[in-house]
């Protein structure tokens, strides 16, 4: 798997002639846990929407595995690069009814066995099946879509703060679940993630490598500890440095 | 009815416009506008009609339908303009449906081939499923905003556009169909359809107006089904970018 991002640009929604980002140029590999911070409304939640093309992108161009994303099939791209949002949507329906979405959307035998490993895993493991999603709290829903996206075995997931609504118990049976997956395979192609976080501790927890937006591009991609201990822009050092006082504020 | 008579109907005018300037509505200019179409709309299709039940030729009776779909496609599609393509599609669906219910009322001799039932019967089968496809419209306008994210889930997990739009397109469906079926259910004891009280005011005997407005009811029950399959089948694509993208949300309209 080889995802391409060159010269990527987007404009606002509301004016057509202010660029949101522009000349991001990327590549995300095999093995890859990317983090991806930056500040609010620098469009990071955009950029992993336009890789999952679920938002159109007004310059650049996109490939994955060197095929450009205006000659491929869309469902067979989300299929390999699936995005995760963070507001979870339940299906109406039971628990049981949304872990079936994939199977029942693509005619393939549901995986009761991977469903129940992974519930488990991210601390639903006594959760009814036939318990209406809508009835779950709003931690609970972000878990059980995120297990309902893993169900896809994906090769590239994007994760939109997947954990903000959760306690720390529960965040961190979630980035164990996800390094646990990210190091296997998916039809024998290994797999990678991209994961947006506010989340200092996690970002160095969960990743090897820092993409850092700010002022409309993509300013920094660093290995994790070189961006943490030595950031080479000035608008990082800030970023993780009000980060950092956010933290030591909220303990 | 006399011209006399007519031209006394105008009073029933002025009461609204009177309510209208008393209680400051400043629906007047509407009002006047409304009452002068109405009136010169009718006289001409009036006149039209004369025309055609005189001549009874085959092409006039197909120019008559054809500009009813055209207008009625043009009026339904209002309600969803910025989704490209719906008009023609609204067409095609009245068309379908209006070709199927005539070839049904024509091939089992329910009525008889002449402009007299087919012209009259064709306006109630457009003009109800014109109806149907704006409610249709509506709903599904609804939908893209109240189940985006449902949608937007389903293709993030490699969803066909109509695997996404599913149980969108089945809610709009139902709803623009449910007025119709209610209609059914209340038809006799609260309203009194036009079209037999328009028998009933020209001397028929009710009953036989009644046969035709229970033939009139199941015509429209067929043609709100058939239209809203067919106008749901044919433009669910529509609400999709062409790389099965939802189509972004339209800024809300000006009240």
């Amino acid at each position: 798997m080889q995802l391409k991002l060159n010269d990527i640009s987007k404009s606002k929604f509301d004016s057509q002639n202010q660029w949101l980002f522009r000349g991001i140029t990327a590549e995300i590999g095999p093995n890859d846990r990317i983090a991806l911070i930056g500040g609010s409304g620098q469009g990071k939640s955009t950029l992993l929407r336009i890789l999952s093309l679920l938002e159109p992108f007004d310059g650049g161009i996109l490939q994955l595995d060197g095929q450009s994303s205006s000659a491929s099939n869309p469902q067979s791209w989300r299929k390999k690069v699936t995005y995760v949002a963070q507001k979870p949507v339940m299906r109406s329906g039971s628990v049981g009814f949304n872990l079936r979405t994939v199977s029942e959307l693509h005619n393939l035998p549901f995986q009761e066995e991977l469903a129940r490993r992974y519930m488990e895993a991210v601390g639903l493991g006594q959760t009814d099946w036939n318990k209406q999603a809508a009835d779950l709290s709003g931690g609970e829903q972000q878990r059980l879509a995120l297990v309902r996206s893993l169900m896809l075995d994906s090769q590239l997931l994007l994760l939109d703060e997947i954990t903000s609504s959760l306690d720390p118990g529960s965040k961190q049976s979630v980035e164990k679940l996800l390094l646990e997956w990210v190091s296997g395979t998916a039809n024998g192609a290994n797999k990678a993630y991209v994961w947006i976080t506010h989340d200092l501790e996690q970002a160095r927890a969960i990743c090897n490598q820092v993409w850092f937006m700010a002022e409309g591009c993509l300013l920094e991609k660093a290995e994790t500890e070189g961006f943490f201990s030595n950031p080479a822009t000035e608008q990082a050092r800030q970023f993780i440095a009000g980060l950092q006082e956010e933290r030591v504020e909220k303990q | 009815m006399s011209n006399m008579a007519l031209i006394c109907t105008v009073c029933f005018v002025a009461v609204a416009a009177f309510i209208s300037m008393k209680q400051k509505l400043g629906l007047e200019k509407e009002i006047l506008i409304g009452t002068f179409r109405s009136a010169v709309q009718l006289l001409f299709i009036g006149y039209v009609l004369h025309f055609v039940f005189e001549t009874s030729h085959p092409a006039f009776i197909v120019i008559i339908i054809l500009c009813m779909i055209l207008v009625a496609a043009w009026n339904a599609g209002a309600k969803a303009k910025h989704v490209r393509g719906i008009r023609s599609r609204i067409a095609i669906a009245l068309a379908c449906t209006e070709g199927v219910t005539m070839a049904i009322l024509l091939g089992f001799r329910i009525i008889s081939p002449t402009p007299q039932y087919i012209i009259p019967v064709s306006g109630i089968i457009v003009g109800s499923s014109m109806i149907v496809c704006g409610l249709l419209l509506n709903h599904m306008k609804r939908e893209m905003e109240t189940a985006r994210g449902e949608m937007e889930m389903l293709l993030a997990l490699g969803a066909t556009e109509k695997q996404a739009i599913h149980s969108s397109l089945r809610r709009s469906v139902r709803a623009s169909m449910i007025p119709t079926i209610d209609g059914m259910k209340t038809v006799g004891l609260v309203q009194l359809p036009g079209m037999m009280t328009g028998m009933i005011v020209a001397g028929a005997d009710p009953v036989e107006a009644v046969r035709y407005q229970i033939l009139i009811m199941f015509v429209l029950a067929s043609s709100a089904a058939m239209t809203a399959m067919v106008l749901s089948l044919i433009s669910y694509r529509l609400w999709f970018a062409k790389d099965a993208r939802l189509l972004p949300l339209q800024p809300a309209e000006k009240p």
